[in-house]
């Protein structure tokens, strides 16, 4: 799995490929991560979150809310992501970990948010390739 | 006719600076470009002129959506953007209004003078920085509770002069006077609020600063006697929105009306630009949660206005008000909100734009401003009683290395742009180019060597906005100037700057 920092105007986009979706989405978090730190320590405990949706694309933009949301409520930075994307009852499910680095600890930007504009999700020889662009 | 071909969009000139793409295909109106040629040649580099065509796809615009001269590429609508949606039959787009719910400006006038300052400027920065909550989990100068979050979202700058954080003269020169009273607290979701309680009164990261400047030129001497501004003076500028809470209510209520009204989601070219119809429970909702929004961002600049008083109290050995330290202005650039605006009808009496337009009737709008500023008219009742005979201030923050300018509202902005102008001078360089270009140390020293101190919790940050990151301000307010939507009155200059 890795990802990419690609070019925006005023904001950043994340391309990231992963040989599972699951992969495919811990890409996508490290990428936010990057977004915001470029070397954190190897500090900070672990945590999980679980997040369900309607679609694969839906849940990618839900998991990257949550490790958003639990950056600031934790005030962590959350890296080295680790998750499973499973389907259940017709919805879809991601089980992740992060480890969560204090930004007491770090010199990071913040991102706003995850945005749908121009999001992919999509299928490819390899595995899976994303593309997410965050408000910064 | 001339036109401008920007790849797949043909624009149309209608007049200077006016440029118009026809409404084709799914198009609901024409759009309209506000730039100079220069302007146009950057705006047109990047998927601007796209985004402003996809939002014409929301049901109920009405005229046109309006690209303003600073103007670029954001998500869903361009940063720049405005569109006045009618209030009953068309739609609010949350996307359309931006995560950072009422990010703005406002502008704290001072009775120094740049002499005054002069020799000092490491100490007021690095007290500045000492005590204003920057960057990435500087926690805030309110430690909020839940009850405190209800209060602030409900009451807005109210709030503030409860709890002496603000005097009466604040409210009355800040836009709407600082409250949102279509605020509804409990439409705010808990997430948003936990983020919320702990960031009352941050400036964040990105773009957002606070900065001492000097104002350099006054061009309207009789508006800028108004504003109290002259030559030579000092002011602080304070930019920054409702922090985490905002990014919440925004990214939530996309996700609820994306589930709820799919089938007008079809409709749209971006996914992005979810809208919930006028009328629906979600609209009503979204609506409520927003002005509760914009009152958290207020009481967010207030709080950090406080502090900056008691910083200047510090070094300059003075109190705030014999500092002449008032409230000039404070602008809110992501916003919406319900306007009566003239739009034109056609002979079947259903709004129509552009040649189609025989008549015209007032309607109430929901008027989307991301990335631009409301610029109300000398004259309009909602331009604050100090201020009505000049028209409403505007302040357009430029990069650390170039000014910034106060305008007034011009007497063309009802007409062209339902009462709006630009926000700033518009990014045109991407962030991760311009760490490729430049090192945070580097640009600090160049700033240094111009009188500019700057102080940053990451130098990734001021490589990100380093000043040659960002459009030519000067060309961004002459546009401006020249359609009479906002009137240029005073240039200031950077002396102090803290981020992020």
């Amino acid at each position: 799995m890795s990802y990419r920092l690609r070019d925006h105007t005023a904001d950043v986009a994340v391309e990231a490929t992963g040989e599972s979706l699951g992969a495919v989405f811990a890409a996508a978090g490290d990428g936010l991560a990057a977004a915001m730190c470029e070397a954190p320590p190897a500090t900070g405990d672990r945590f999980e979150l679980s997040v369900r949706a309607e679609s694969r694309e839906a849940l990618l933009f839900d998991y990257l809310d949550e490790l958003i949301y639990q950056r600031d409520v934790r005030a962590v930075l959350p890296v080295d992501n680790e998750v499973t994307v499973r389907a259940a009852d017709g919805e879809w499910v991601a089980d992740a970990s992060a480890r969560g680095v204090p930004l007491s600890a770090v010199s990071a930007r913040e991102v706003k948010a995850v945005t749908y504009s121009e999001m992919e999700l999509a299928e490819t020889d390899g595995g899976w390739r994303a593309y997410v662009v965050f408000d910064v | 006719m001339t036109t401008y071909d920007a790849g797949d969009v043909t624009l149309h000139k209608v007049r200077e600076f006016v440029w118009e793409i026809p409404a084709t295909g799914e198009m609901g109106v024409p759009a309209r470009v506000l730039a100079s040629e220069s302007l146009l040649d950057e705006i047109s580099e990047d998927k601007t002129l796209e985004q402003l065509r996809n939002a014409t796809h929301l049901p109920g615009v009405r005229n046109h959506a309006i690209c303003m001269p600073d103007g670029h590429q954001g998500y869903g609508f361009p940063v720049g953007g405005v569109a006045g949606i009618d209030a009953e039959e068309g739609c609010i787009s949350p996307g359309a209004i931006g995560y950072d719910i009422n990010c703005g400006v406002r502008m704290v006038r001072t009775d120094l003078t740049y002499d005054d300052l002069r020799g000092r400027e490491e100490e007021l920065v690095d007290a500045l920085f000492a005590n204003v909550p920057s960057g990435l989990g500087g926690g805030g100068i309110v430690e909020g509770d839940i009850d405190t979050v209800e209060a602030v979202l409900d009451r807005g700058l109210d709030w503030a002069l409860e709890e002496g954080y603000a005097v009466r003269e604040d409210l009355a020169h800040c836009e709407d006077e600082g409250v949102r009273y279509d605020s509804d607290p409990a439409k705010v979701p808990q997430k948003a609020k936990d983020r919320g309680k702990n960031q009352l009164g941050s400036l964040g990261s990105g773009n957002h600063f606070l900065e001492v400047q000097r104002v350099t030129d006054t061009y309207l001497d009789g508006v800028a006697d108004a504003y109290g501004l002259e030559e030579g003076q000092i002011v602080v500028l304070i930019h920054c929105g409702s922090r985490g809470l905002g990014h919440q209510v925004c990214t939530e209520y996309l996700r609820d009306i994306e589930k709820a009204h799919a089938g007008l989601l079809s409709r749209l070219p971006d996914k992005e630009l979810a809208a919930a119809p006028a009328g629906s429970q979600l609209a009503e909702d979204y609506y409520g949660a927003m002005c509760a929004a914009i009152n958290f961002a207020w009481v967010n600049r207030q709080l950090i206005t406080h502090r900056t008083r008691q910083v200047f109290e510090k070094v300059f050995d003075a109190d705030w008000e014999t500092l002449g330290m008032d409230l000039l202005y404070d602008v809110a650039h992501n916003i919406a909100k319900k306007e009566t605006h003239t739009v034109g009808i056609g002979s079947d009496g259903r709004p129509a734009s552009g040649g189609d337009a025989t008549d015209t009737e007032e309607r109430e709008l929901y008027v989307h401003r991301k990335g631009a500023t409301r610029a109300f008219p000398a004259g309009h009742p909602e331009v604050p009683e100090a201020y009505r005979d000049v028209g409403q201030p505007i302040i357009i923050p430029g990069s650390m290395g170039a000014g910034s300018y106060v305008l007034r509202g011009g007497e063309e902005s009802m007409d062209r742009t339902f009462g709006s102008t630009a926000h700033g001078a518009g990014r045109t360089m991407s962030r991760t180019q311009a760490k490729q270009d430049y090192w945070g140390g580097d640009v600090q020293d160049d700033l240094e060597q111009e009188h500019i101190y700057v102080k940053a919790q990451s130098g990734a940050t001021v490589a990100e906005e380093a000043p040659g990151v960002y459009k030519d301000v000067d060309e961004v307010v002459r546009v401006s100037d020249a359609l009479g939507i906002g009137d240029k009155v005073a240039r200031t200059f950077p002396v102090c700057n803290i981020k992020g």
